[in-house]
């Protein structure tokens, strides 16, 4: 009975021909767009853990402290709220990381009458620490230690990131709509292909005493089918995309973003898509038996 | 088998109110071959309808195959249905499938098994001599053709009453009488028919009792 169903359900689809086939493109781009801003946004995240790793807050030290001070002070700043990793960089340790950093230049730095650097605690905020707003009690909070010259770094990295997230944000919010509407348009288009390809079929079927689940399940058959084809169309477009335009951006990507590549859907995202369009399939068909209702 | 008690129907057309059938009275037993007779608008259609439960009666009691028709569920309504081959007026042949897929069709939605369909089509479309047509489409058959190929299909599924509205209604003498001695074929079968005719010399020759319908009305019940 299962191959009938599906038999009835595979011919109404051919029948349905062009709506058909504009619905499951349909399908197809609004799956595609969901798709696209998953990878992108999985893509934007993994950039943020990456940021809040190297988004480091020096704090400069009105004097060196001695081993025991320096000490104490590291375990005070670790007890404060939004740090995580503590580092205490001396003067002599700045130096020779300037020197690396000149390097053939390095005699420079040895023509120097004193080491002209500061000792510094090298900071990496904890998650609550790197938000802007965190960031910004975090350097008030070390700015007021009575050791502490000068705070740098971080907030500058803070903002951006603030920024970055709030167009990631938009941008979502921009595909969900133009998505939602797709999906709207596309369940609207296979009521009506559907139920128009098989009134003679279900009249047929009703007036020969066909049990309901008969009568209406090609229906909801044929819209899943519609559904599935989308989504796999729209997994062949998003793979087809990532490998032509993957290694065009990756660069640009490197730069802005500091992801050395973009990485594509996981599997459980591509099994999701697979679900949500079947599922989006599924409710045109069960929308199509509503309204086939007398 | 079919009893009628004090029947009417009227359609609502919008404000309009459209009486179809007026206190209509009879009964139809086991086996019987009746036909239900009178012109175009008598109320031939609205009759036959109101016994598989298309429409539901405005007055009255209807009863077929020992149910209530008016008060049964959607699949006890289902239920009634598989015992009744239905012929309608207009054939209702579905225009993309073949005659071998419009019976194989009915047959496969009331779940007959799959390796009974080829025989059980075949015996049908051989009672009514269409097995040489079984693979043309419904817009390439005649008239005549389609009306047992609608025939066919009623009974295939070997019910227990038959309804045909008009099966012979645009065809010409010959293949009429073709057409009839199906049917007849069937009764003989133990099948209870229900044959309805605008046509009173088609009635007065199949030698049945016969039901006249005339503005809803039920005039004579004879034969
Ligand atoms: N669905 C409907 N809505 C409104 N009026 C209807 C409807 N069906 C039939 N009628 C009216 O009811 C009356 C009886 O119609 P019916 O179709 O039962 O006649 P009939 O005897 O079958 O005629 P014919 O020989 O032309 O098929 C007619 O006046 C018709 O216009
Ligand atoms: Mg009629």
């Amino acid at each position: 009975m299962f191959g009938f169903l599906l038999g009835e359900a595979l011919r109404d689809l051919r029948r349905a021909g062009r709506v058909a086939v504009s619905a499951i493109v349909l399908i197809t781009l609004s799956l595609a767009a969901l798709g696209a801003f998953w990878l992108l946004s999985s893509n934007l995240a993994e950039a943020v853990v990456q940021f809040r790793e190297r988004v480091k807050i020096v704090v400069y030290l009105k004097r060196e402290p001695s081993s025991g001070e320096s000490r104490a002070l590291v375990e005070r700043v670790r007890a404060l709220p939004g740090v995580a990793v503590v580092r205490y960089v001396g003067k002599a340790e700045a130096l020779g990381t300037l020197k690396q950093v000149l390097g053939k230049d390095a005699a420079v730095a040895d023509a120097l009458p004193q080491n002209p650097l500061p000792a510094s605690l090298e900071i990496t905020p904890t998650a609550e620490g790197a938000t802007l707003e965190g960031a910004r009690a975090l350097v008030m909070r070390l700015g007021a230690l009575p050791e502490t010259d000068e705070v740098g770094g971080g907030v500058e990295w803070m903002e951006q990131f603030a920024h970055g997230r709030r167009l990631l944000w938009l941008f979502g919010l921009g595909v969900g709509a133009v998505l939602a509407a797709a999906a709207i348009l596309t369940v609207t288009t296979a009521t009506t292909l559907v139920l128009h390809a098989r009134r003679d079929e279900m009249e047929i079927m009703r007036l020969v005493g066909a049990p309901e689940h008969v009568v209406r399940l090609p229906l909801l058959l044929q819209g899943m089918m519609q559904g599935l084809l989308g989504a796999m169309l729209a997994i062949w477009l998003l793979v087809g995309c990532y490998a032509i335009l993957g290694p065009r951006v990756e660069p640009l990507v490197r730069e802005t973003l500091g992801l050395a590549r973009l990485t594509f859907l996981r599997p459980h995202n591509v099994a999701f898509l697979m679900l949500a369009g079947t599922l989006l399939g599924g409710v045109g068909g069960i929308l199509a038996r509503g309204r086939a209702e007398p | 088998m079919i009893e009628l008690h004090r029947v009417s129907k009227v359609y609502s057309v919008g404000p309009v109110k459209v009486p179809a059938l007026s206190d209509v009275s009879f009964r139809v037993g086991k086996g019987e071959f009746v036909t239900l007779c009178g012109p175009s608008g008598a109320g031939k259609t609205t009759l036959l309808r109101l016994l598989y439960r298309e429409e539901i009666p405005t007055e009255g009691e209807i009863e077929v195959l020992r149910q209530d028709v008016t008060a049964l569920t959607r699949s006890q309504v289902a239920a009634l249905r598989r015992s009744i081959g239905i012929v309608f007026q207009d054939a209702k042949l579905l225009p993309g499938r073949t005659v071998y897929e419009n019976v194989a069709f009915v047959l496969r939605v009331l779940g007959t098994p799959r390796r009974e369909i080829t025989g059980r089509v075949f015996d049908a479309l051989r009672a009514v001599g269409l097995s040489a047509r079984a693979q043309a489409y419904p817009p390439q058959l005649s008239q005549g053709e389609a009306q047992r190929a609608a025939l066919a299909r009623a009974v295939a599924r070997k019910p227990l009453l038959l309804i045909a509205d008009e099966p012979t209604g645009n065809l010409d003498e010959g293949m009429a009488a073709e057409v009839i001695e199906i049917v007849r074929d069937i009764w003989a079968g133990g099948t209870t028919v229900l044959f309805a005719t605008h046509q009173a010399t088609l009635a007065a020759a199949l030698k049945q009792r016969t039901l006249s319908l005339q503005n809803g009305r039920l005039l004579k019940d004879e034969g």
